[in-house]
């Protein structure tokens, strides 16, 4: 019998399986959100303890992001799945009363996603507050500010357009990094297509799928990411042309239009 | 009637003493020019004043609010409350960068004045009128020349409608055919009765401009008086020696 380029890999059968794996999707977004909290959250404690060199805080984050990024996430993930419920069980043999079998697996998923992500979000939002002018802050605290106003009203936006492509770039990263996720026996979309496949063994077409999937998940993201950092951003070009345009009649005043 | 009192303020930066044993009366309206070598203590005095660096040593008076130094902790609230009655006018200007014109001259009104947004953006349109960037008031600070910049912190720094003024050399950063409008706006602020301490190089602005000149050098105030005595009657020979530095360079290389 004769074979077919079909055989090997059906264009439909690619287009067929996409359903099945879309159902998915808000299994992979969730994890990825909860892990983006997570990783927001402690990269910004990790951020500020190493920013304001507070010195126990700032000596433990050092040492936490030199182990997270020097083992790999799979690594990572096991050890967040045997290891939590390893702890807990410790737990509860000095006394406590937890049921380890009542968390469901995604907490221990997005725990280590998130943690492992932290150590990259902390290095970008820590450059950015580092990034921020000290005069300006001595300028703000010069009018009478304190520390707490001069965070919320000069240092944090100004830090968040330098981090925004940063952050950006962890969401992606975590979107793909919950394919990982099956391993702690999560069913998102790349678990699915096990599934699938291990019913036709079909698998190129699945991963052909999935990849499709993933690839347009980030091109949305990176569409609204845009969106997002212009609104941020200072302008590059000056508001009004016609407030620009006295330039023109006071000589020795420069307007910088690039 | 003095409005701040300056006691026996010392500063080092390590090893190096910059300031040593500062005593200072400033009255109201006052405006003092300093000058000196670079180095010898100018910028750091002004920034002592309102607790931008932190002296080892003495006392800063403002009206009725007391720092006493070395700095301990109820003291904290003292140098937010000094800070709000002091205004400062630095170098490179430090707008705040995502800030308008118009926000940045309204930012200190609302959080530190709690004023309404209302209010806070009918005074800083004055002000900003005042230095004549009312056209300005939308445009982002790196959308202005240093000039333009620099009268925004003026208005920035009026607004707040301080006690007494810093200007820590306000025209050292601008190109030189900046600088005039930077110091028309001084003038005319100094005409209004501000009180004004003024660190510059600018010696026939600060001649014109003061009703009393400080030289600085070591740490230490060596001279103190009206312009004419300190420029032209020196005490010291360290002012005499500098004032005729500052003279040569202004004569041309060669005659004929």
């Amino acid at each position: 019998m004769e074979t077919k380029f079909s055989d090997y890999f059906s264009f439909k059968l690619v287009w067929q399986r996409m359903p099945e794996l879309i159902k998915k999707i808000p299994i992979t977004l969730e994890l990825a959100g909860l892990a983006f909290l997570v990783s927001l959250f402690v990269g910004l404690l990790l951020a500020v303890a190493r920013y304001k060199k507070i010195k126990v805080l700032g000596a433990v984050a050092t040492g936490f992001l030199s182990i997270v990024r020097g083992t790999p996430m799979l690594i990572q993930l096991y050890v967040a799945y045997y290891g939590i419920p390893a702890v807990l069980r410790i737990f509860n043999s000095l006394g406590a009363n937890i049921d380890v079998n009542i968390i469901p697996k995604i907490v221990y998923a997005f725990i280590a996603l998130g943690l492992y992500q932290s150590a990259f979000t902390s290095e970008t939002i820590r450059a950015a507050l580092e990034s921020v002018d000290k005069g300006e802050i001595e300028a703000a605290y010069a009018m009478g500010m304190t520390y707490g106003q001069i965070l919320k009203r000069i240092i944090i936006p100004e830090a968040l357009e330098n981090a925004l492509p940063g952050i950006d770039n962890s969401i992606i990263g975590l979107i793909k990094g919950t394919s990982l996720a099956s391993t702690c026996g999560i069913i998102e979309i790349t678990y699915q297509n096990q599934i699938l496949a291990g019913r036709d063994y079909r698998y190129l077409e699945g991963y052909v799928a999935l990849a499709i999937i993933y690839w347009a998940i980030t091109i949305i993201l990176e569409r609204i990411f845009k969106v997002v950092e212009k609104r941020v951003r200072v302008p590059d070009k000056p508001a009004d042309a016609t407030a620009a345009g006295l330039s023109a009649q006071q000589p020795g005043i420069s307007v910088s239009r690039a | 009637m003095s409005i701040l009192k300056i006691k026996n303020l010392h500063k080092r930066f390590q090893n190096n003493v910059v300031l040593d044993g500062i005593d200072l009366e400033v009255n109201k309206g006052d405006i003092i020019g300093i000058v000196g070598p670079s180095g010898t203590g100018k910028s750091t005095l002004l920034r002592s004043i309102n607790l931008l660096e932190k002296p080892e040593e003495g006392t800063i008076s403002l009206d009725d609010i007391t720092v006493e130094l070395p700095l301990r902790g109820g003291n904290r609230k003292n140098i937010t409350e000094l800070r709000k009655r002091t205004g400062m006018v630095f170098q490179k200007f430090y707008l705040f960068e995502h800030k308008t014109a118009l926000e940045n001259v309204m930012e200190g009104l609302v959080t530190v004045r709690k004023k309404t947004k209302k209010e806070a953006e009918e005074i800083a349109l004055k002000e900003l009128e005042s230095v004549g960037l009312l056209e300005w008031k939308n445009h982002y600070p790196k959308h202005m020349s240093g000039g333009q910049q620099q009268r925004v912190a003026i208005a920035r720094t009026l607004a707040m409608k301080p006690d007494i003024i810093f200007l820590d050399e306000p025209t050292s950063a601008l190109d030189p055919e900046l600088v005039t409008e930077v110091l028309g706006t001084i003038k005319k602020i100094a005409d209004e009765g501000y009180t004004m301490l003024l660190v510059s190089h600018e010696m026939d602005f600060i001649r014109k401009i003061s009703n009393r000149v400080l030289f600085l050098d070591g740490g230490k105030i060596i001279e103190d008086g009206t312009p004419a005595e300190v420029f032209e009657h020196p005490k010291t020979e360290r002012a005499r020696e500098f004032f005729k530095k500052m003279n040569t360079l202004r004569e041309p290389d060669y005659y004929i």
